[in-house]
């Protein structure tokens, strides 16, 4: 693996969806950009570094939050003079502690996602890649999990250990331009499981197609455990409309085999305008169900069309539902 | 009743498996690898808790190709049923309008119940059929040939008026033959009464009914009318022949009407079949018209009247200027309705170029006859010449010399001025030679060894009438062969004709007139019985006129600087429709047309085919064009929401 120049320039690239041979995930003035932006927690969390994010804990500051009157073993310098001058009693100053936050970016590798025109993986890594930015650029914490097969400990471990610091985007860019997709999407499983081993909750961004039927008890691991869960759901154009899908020509009709790039299995449909009228009602309430799931449980729920600009989703989107800042 | 002309086409049912098989081999469908059937699974989920319809819905495509064709076979077998009327793809329907389909036996009378048949007929053809409308009457008419405008078949059909000829079905049929000769399927229809003319034998092309309208014979009619001076006494004497036609003695009354005035009435009871003759004595003697009326209905109305003229017959003035010719003078005065004067040329030289003429000739009269001689030192007088062996030339031919025995002959017996002649026994044995002017027409011509001349030409030249005999009657022996008053009676009824016009008392319905006038008659007056006027301009002293249809008193009349103070000339002719064959209204149930298929037909004459392919073509249609909308329904429906969009966007955007 090879490790790009530390102005986030990547040369080379290990990420091979099938139909992006070459790509660079981000140029120069891209990620200019992206250091403007800031990722929101709705909630002051507690982390384990100095960072810029509101903790719960009180610490050292400038920002005063509260009083508390002296126990035995505190720390001297904190006692508050002034206090003491009127009341003749001893009261602690206390400070807002600003801590780090651990944002988790999670990246479905499943075989569906490495499909679509343009390619989800694709998208969901230079998603993930940006987003990881932001964080790292605001002395974050993130780590990169992705689920699915394809990311074997021998070749790709699946998962970027949590760190900090800007200097740790190349190694971020590496890790998700080295994302393979293989294996099937079980979200419940591995969302339960992320759920339980996380030792340190906050933002946590899911990118996924959720085309898997554990996706609402892996969802619900997640927002139990007090992530702050966006969901990235990110479809391609030729799911999103199978009538704009080039096999089924101007006419979109056709009597097809549709065969899961995941499962193999074979679904005999006859394509025509009801039918794709159909699919189309369908998938809409099947997002508004996503939606109304996530706004349940106060997760961001975000519907991503792999035909969007990247920047479009980030510059707009994402800072419309108060994603980013 | 419905039937088929091609039900070998049903054969293509055999289409219909093959369509459906074609369907099943169509449906093997193209693989395609997708990231998920998670969503389309989530889908045919609820597809199929109406699988049923589904099903249906699916291969709707494959219904509508079926019915399709099923539909274009069954037109393609040529289904038919049988109809009243006329079927086929043309209709020539042949429609007597003879006198004898004004009976008022169906109402209003049988022209106008065949008409309404007609136009019935024409609506229930098919579309594009051809329809040709002929008329039988005295002649056929052709008034709409092989059209598909049915406007204009109906426009004629309205037109069609009854007529007071006969019916002469043959020509009509010959019409109608010839144009079904070159239009396959052709049905010719014979509306009519019957009672029709036709030749024995006819050969028909095609296929031909004959529908009789009637339903009564009861009719009585006035069959002959004649008005006579009574010989011997001062009256007139008119002789009425009145046929019943009927099956029945029929009993009715005659009134006679002279000049308007009633003067006779008769109760006459005529046997079935039968005829009575009236002789009605002592009317008065200046009765111009008499009208005979029976009193009364029966079917026919149009022939229980009559009209019978009597003509003043007025001699025509003759001079004849001639020394001393005993056989033209005596055959002269034998002449009926001439009044002769004659007159020695030197006193007829003498006359004419005086300012004031005294003596015998008065005024010019309408024709003069030259025997032998050719006034020198005057002009030729006014009004109609006769020449006899002329010894000058003259403004209107050229005397070269004389012919020597020539042999007389006959150049057209038709010529009326060769009427009854007979020249074999004729020899002459001088002739005067002169070579046929260019106005005038060869009668008798005269062969000699070496060549041929004219004996006696005619014609009309400068409105008169001139003709020219060359035979000198003192050097032949003309004047006493038979043919000599006869050919004396023609030359001076061409020459001295014009004071009655030449009419007939009566004339039949439709017949041709020639009114023969004088040459100074500038135009003449026709005032038909219903008191429309006709102008007509003579050519050359003769004036036809057609227009006899109407049944009546026609009144002629003209002004004329010859006659007798420059009054207008007037006489009348009567036109009565004395036909037996219209007057006998019996309808005839069949006739005995033409030996072709006529003879085969039964009680079922009146069916007709009628094909009815046109509906289930368009049906076909309909459902090719309904088949190729739902094939692309998708296309269609995409561009409809596009347009939509649109219009919507357009609609908020002129909002905002």
């Amino acid at each position: 693996m090879q490790t790009g120049r530390s102005d986030g320039w990547l040369d080379d690239r290990t990420i091979q969806p099938s139909n992006h041979p070459t790509i660079q995930l981000f140029d120069e003035p891209f990620l200019r950009k992206l250091e403007r932006l800031a990722i929101l927690s709705r909630r002051a969390m507690a982390g384990q570094l100095q960072g810029e994010r509101r903790s719960p804990k009180r610490g050292q500051s400038v920002e005063f939050a509260d009083f508390r009157p002296y126990a035995p073993g505190d720390d001297f310098r904190r006692i508050d003079w002034n206090a003491y001058a009127r009341l003749e009693r001893f009261f602690l100053k206390l400070f807002v502690e600003e801590e780090d936050l651990t944002v988790h970016l999670l990246v479905d590798t499943s075989r569906s996602m490495d499909w679509g025109e343009p390619n989800k993986l694709w998208y969901a890594a230079r998603a993930a890649g940006a987003l990881g930015y932001v964080a790292l650029a605001g002395l974050d914490r993130v780590t990169v999990t992705a689920f699915g097969g394809g990311n074997t400990p021998g070749g790709n471990p699946g998962y970027f250990a949590p760190r900090r610091g800007k200097g740790q985007a190349t190694a971020l860019f590496a890790f998700l331009q080295g994302l393979a997709a293989g294996g099937r999407t079980s979200l419940a499983p591995h969302l339960a499981a992320y759920a339980a081993a996380a030792t340190q909750p906050g933002p946590l961004l899911l990118f996924s197609d959720l085309l898997d039927d554990g996706w609402s008890e892996g969802l619900r691991a997640l927002a139990s455990r007090g992530f702050e869960v966006t969901v990235l759901h990110i479809l391609a154009p030729e799911e999103v409309d199978p009538g704009r899908a080039r096999w089924l020509g101007d006419a979109q009709t056709g009597d097809l085999k549709l065969r899961d790039v995941e499962t193999g299995a074979e679904l005999e449909i006859t394509a025509d305008y009801e039918l794709l009228q159909r699919y189309r009602q369908n998938l809409a309430a099947w997002q508004e169900e996503l939606r109304r799931f996530c706004n349940a449980r106060a997760m961001h729920f975000v519907s991503v069309d792999t035909s969007i600009p990247l920047e479009e989703l980030l510059f707009a989107w994402l800072r419309q539902r108060g994603v980013l800042k | 009743m419905t039937s088929f002309l091609a039900p070998t086409a049903f054969a293509l049912a055999l289409l219909i498996p093959v369509i459906v098989a074609m369907y099943l081999l169509k449906l093997r469908r193209t693989e395609q690898v997708v990231s998920s059937v998670y969503l389309w699974r989530r889908m045919v989920r609820d597809v199929e808790a109406n699988a049923p319809w589904q099903r249906l819905r699916r291969n709707l495509l494959l219904i509508l190709q079926i019915l399709f064709l099923a539909a274009l076979i069954l037109a393609l077998a040529r289904p038919f049923r049988w109809v009243q009327g006329v079927g086929g793809r043309a209709a020539i329907l042949i429609l007597d309008t003879s006198a004898s389909m004004a009976a008022t036996d169906l109402s209003p009378n049988r022209l106008e119940a065949a008409k309404t048949w007609a136009s019935q007929v024409i609506d229930s053809l098919p579309d594009d059929a051809r329809v040709t409308i002929i008329t039988a009457s005295d002649s056929a008419q052709v008034l709409v040939s092989s059209s598909q405008d049915r406007r204009q078949v109906h426009q004629a059909i309205n037109q069609v008026r009854i007529g007071t000829g006969g019916s002469d079905l043959t020509a009509a049929l010959e019409l109608a033959s010839a144009i079904a000769a070159r239009q396959p399927e052709t049905d010719v229809v014979v509306l009519s009464d019957g009672q029709v003319t036709l030749a024995q034998r006819l050969a028909f092309k095609g296929h031909l009914r004959y529908l009789p309208f009637g339903l009564s014979g009861d009719n009585q009619a006035i069959s002959t009318l004649s008005l006579e001076p009574s010989p011997g006494e001062s009256g007139m004497t008119a002789f009425v022949q009145v046929t019943n036609y009927g099956d029945a003695t029929a009993q009715r009354r005659l009134v006679l009407y002279s000049d308007g005035q009633l003067v006779s009435v008769h109760d006459l009871e005529i046997a079935a079949v039968a005829q009575q003759a009236v002789v009605a004595e002592a009317l008065p003697a200046d009765t111009h018209v008499l009208e005979a009326q029976l009193a009364g209905q029966d079917t026919l109305p149009l022939d229980d009247r009559a009209w019978a003229v009597h003509h003043d017959t007025r001699p025509a003035a003759v001079t004849l200027v001639s020394e001393e010719n005993l056989f033209l003078e005596t055959g002269l005065a034998l002449l009926p309705n001439i009044d002769v004067t004659t007159i020695r040329p030197s006193d007829f030289e003498v006359n004419l170029s005086q300012r004031d003429p005294v003596g015998p000739i008065s005024q010019p009269s309408p024709l003069t006859i030259f025997d032998a001689y050719v006034p020198i030192t005057t002009a030729l007088p006014a009004g109609n010449l006769l020449f006899i062996a002329p010894p000058r030339s003259t403004d209107y031919f050229t005397v070269t010399g004389t012919l020597d025995l020539p042999a007389p002959r006959l150049v057209d017996s038709e010529d009326p001025l060769a009427n009854y002649l007979d020249l074999s026994e004729l020899s002459i044995l001088e002739a005067v030679h002169m070579p046929l002017p260019p106005w005038a027409r060869l009668v008798i011509a005269g062969d000699t060894s070496d060549d041929t001349s004219p004996l006696l030409f005619a014609g009309e030249v400068d409105g008169r009438r001139i003709a020219v005999l060359a035979v000198d009657l003192h050097r032949s022996d003309l004047p006493l062969q038979v043919a000599f008053p006869l050919l004396l009676a023609n030359l001076t009824g061409w020459l001295a004709s014009g004071g009655g016009a030449d009419l007939p008392d009566q004339v039949p319905p439709g017949a041709p007139l020639s009114l023969s006038l004088p040459p100074e008659a500038e135009s003449v007056i026709v005032t038909r019985p219903d008191g429309s006027i006709t102008r007509l301009t003579p050519q050359a002293g003769r004036a036809a006129f057609t227009d006899t249809a109407q049944l009546g008193v026609y009144r002629v009349s003209w002004q004329s600087p010859v006659s007798p103070a420059g009054n207008a000339v007037e006489t009348s002719f009567a036109v009565n429709l004395f036909s037996p064959q219209e007057s006998n209204v019996q309808p005839v149930e069949s006739l005995p047309l033409l030996e072709s298929e006529t003879a085969e037909e039964g009680p079922d004459a009146q069916l007709a085919r009628r094909e009815w392919w046109r509906p289930l073509a368009l049906i076909a249609l309909i459902l090719l064009m309904a088949e190729w909308l739902v094939y692309h329904r998708a296309v269609l429906f995409r561009l409809w929401g596009d347009t939509s969009q649109v219009i919507t966007a357009n609609m908020v955007r002129n909002k905002t």
